[in-house]
């Protein structure tokens, strides 16, 4: 290729292809390529071409319009400069945030419209997401918090030891899995498994214009599809999140055994150690957490956009957004925590 | 069919942010099947869904019955929804429901009959379908144009003045294609209803339409309007005739 494009005006390339006996992508792509030079360079091109290959691969594909730009023009007119990418990324954050709001307005009317009429909840829907939620997720989270409780207990033993006082193990479990680590980790649980279905299903649901088509049967989606889902999952965690803290303290009161604490001392410390305001405060956060992991996945479910790559996305973003929300409200319970002395 | 005007659509922009289709007027009569046509691309899918209230159009005003589909009040707008029934392209049924529940939700939301009534009733609407027997299939275990047919049957289920189709026939063999023209056909005859639909498929609408409008990707407007043999035999422009004679697309 270099010496042909050191060819001029007046010059003459001789391409033999008598032995070539056909001709797929790449080899038109050199046909192509070559006229393409010979227009831009004015060298002559003069084919010993048996079979015809070239011509038909001109008569095919015009030349004419491959002249202008060199590589990828088909591409060219996606390259957007940088500033044009920042405004987009603007304008996708605030649309996004816009229709964020404008969901948790239409929430909060069909939950003031529900209240004003419980008839129209879909209570079989709620049951069946009840379910999916809950009972459904009873093993890998009975599975987490078992292994919760028994690394805290490991963990602490250790540092605890050097002291003497392995039996504070015990609260230290019963106040981390009552106050913080039982609804968080239960919500993380809820987010993976729930807040992405919840996310897919909807953002599938638009994909098949299934929301479509509740709209124009005069079924709000609000209540027939987002209101049951964020109700289940509000309601599911709590108990979620007791059996989590149970399953931790029976990790915790194996591992205190191990070490030759008596299980009546363990459970003692446990019962001492955990007020009800700590219970009140875990199960709080539990049911806050789970309207958080409900919202944010309808909303990212109802605002897909209609491709299978969105549901995809859709499902990704109800995670994230999620598990940020999450941790933001924690934050927001230790600081009201702390000012109400619990 | 009637004279009585029962859809009128009046200097519509159809589009969702850039406009497809820019002054679209026309009317459909009561008993009507009408048909939308054009190639892909031109706009027909869109301006049924603003037809259907599922968005507003960017300019101008459809009404339904009288009753504006956008624009206007919530009550307004809730009666114009109680006036169709929509079939989607996909079909777009439930597939956590069978196909008996899938046509009893809108009757059961919308009615305050009895349980058993409402399933009588979804079972007759499936059974004006030939479905009757697959009432208790979920929509996954049925094939494409059986959904079709369950999704004119759920349309059908408040038994509206007027059914759109979208694309009815998209994506089923010519005899499919063909029961369920026949099937648009009766339910019309039948029932009285005035059928919206969109398609592209030039056996559809020479089977089914009494008249119909074409619209053009490039102009962004109706090209012509009027009974299917009669564009077909003096086709107005030569983008018609083209669609008429399936000519062009290369």
């Amino acid at each position: 290729m270099p010496e042909i494009s050191r060819l001029g005006t007046g010059d003459k390339l001789i391409v033999n292809a008598d032995d070539v006996e056909s001709c797929a992508g790449a080899g038109e792509a050199l046909i192509l390529d070559l006229h393409r030079r010979s227009a831009a360079q004015g060298f002559a091109i003069v084919w010993r071409d048996r079979r015809g290959l070239a011509a038909r691969t001109l008569r095919i594909f015009d030349v004419k319009k491959y002249l202008n730009g060199e590589a990828e023009p088909a591409n060219a007119a996606r390259h957007t400069r940088t500033a044009d990418q920042v405004g987009r990324a603007v304008a996708d954050i605030s649309g996004n945030l816009c229709g964020q709001l404008a969901f948790l307005g239409e929430m909060a009317v069909s939950a003031v419209r529900l209240i004003a009429r419980p008839g129209r909840l879909r209570l079989r829907d709620t049951m069946l997401h009840f379910e999916r939620a809950g009972v459904d997720a009873l093993p890998i989270t009975l599975l987490i918090g078992f292994l919760l409780g028994v690394i805290l207990a490991f963990m602490s033993a250790t540092s605890f030891r050097r002291f003497g006082v392995e039996v504070y193990v015990a609260d230290l479990i019963a106040i981390g899995l009552f106050r913080e680590l039982g609804a968080l980790i239960t919500a993380i649980i809820l987010a993976g498994r729930s807040g992405s279905a919840f996310a897919a299903e909807l953002g599938s649901m638009k994909v098949n214009e299934e929301i479509d088509a509740l709209v124009t049967l005069g079924l709000p989606p609000m209540v027939f599809l987002a209101m049951p889902r964020v109700i289940a999952a509000t309601l599911v965690m709590p108990l979620l999140t007791i059996f989590t803290i149970m399953a931790g303290l029976l990790g915790g009161v194996l591992v205190l055994m191990s070490l030759g604490i008596p299980a009546t001392v363990y459970w003692q410390h446990v019962f001492n150690s955990t007020p009800l305001g700590n219970v009140m405060l875990g199960l709080s956060k539990a049911a806050v957490f789970g309207l958080l992991v409900g919202l944010v996945g309808c909303a990212q479910g109802l605002s897909a956009s209609r491709s299978a790559d969105a549901v995809g996305r859709a499902a990704t973003a109800a995670v994230v957004g999620s598990l940020v929300l999450i941790t933001v409200f924690d934050g927001v319970f230790a600081v009201l925590a702390y000012i109400l002395g619990i | 069919m009637t004279d009585e005007i029962v859809i009128k659509v009046e200097n519509v922009s159809a589009g969702y942010e850039e406009p497809v289709l820019v002054n679209i007027n026309f009317s459909v009569r009561r008993g009507e099947i009408f048909v939308i046509l054009g190639g892909s691309g031109c706009g027909k899918s869109t301006l049924l869904k603003h037809m259907a209230g599922l968005t507003p159009p960017l300019a101008g005003e459809i009404r339904l019955m009288g009753d504006p589909v956008s624009g206007g009040n919530a009550a307004d707008r809730a009666r114009a929804l109680r006036h169709f029934g929509m079939a989607y392209q996909s079909g777009a049924l439930f597939g956590s429901m069978t196909l008996l529940e899938n046509v009893s939700l809108p009757i059961e939301s919308f009615t305050a009959l009895p349980r058993a009534a409402r399933l009588l009733l979804a079972e007759m609407k499936l059974d004006l379908v030939g479905l009757k027997e697959y009432a208790s299939f979920f929509p996954a275990e049925i094939s494409g144009g059986m959904k079709k047919r369950a999704a004119i049957a759920r349309a059908m289920a408040l038994d509206p003045e007027i059914l759109f189709l979208d694309e009815p026939s998209a994506g089923l063999d010519p005899v499919t294609s063909a029961g369920l023209d026949r099937l648009i056909l009766r339910i019309r005859d039948l029932q009285g209803v005035t059928v919206v639909m969109v398609t592209h498929e030039l056996d559809s609408i020479f089977a089914v339409a009494d008249r119909c409008v074409m619209l053009d990707q490039k102009s962004r407007g109706m090209l012509a309007e009027g009974r299917p043999a009669d564009l077909r035999d003096r086709p107005p422009c030569a983008a018609v005739r083209a669609f008429f004679n399936r000519e062009g697309g290369d």
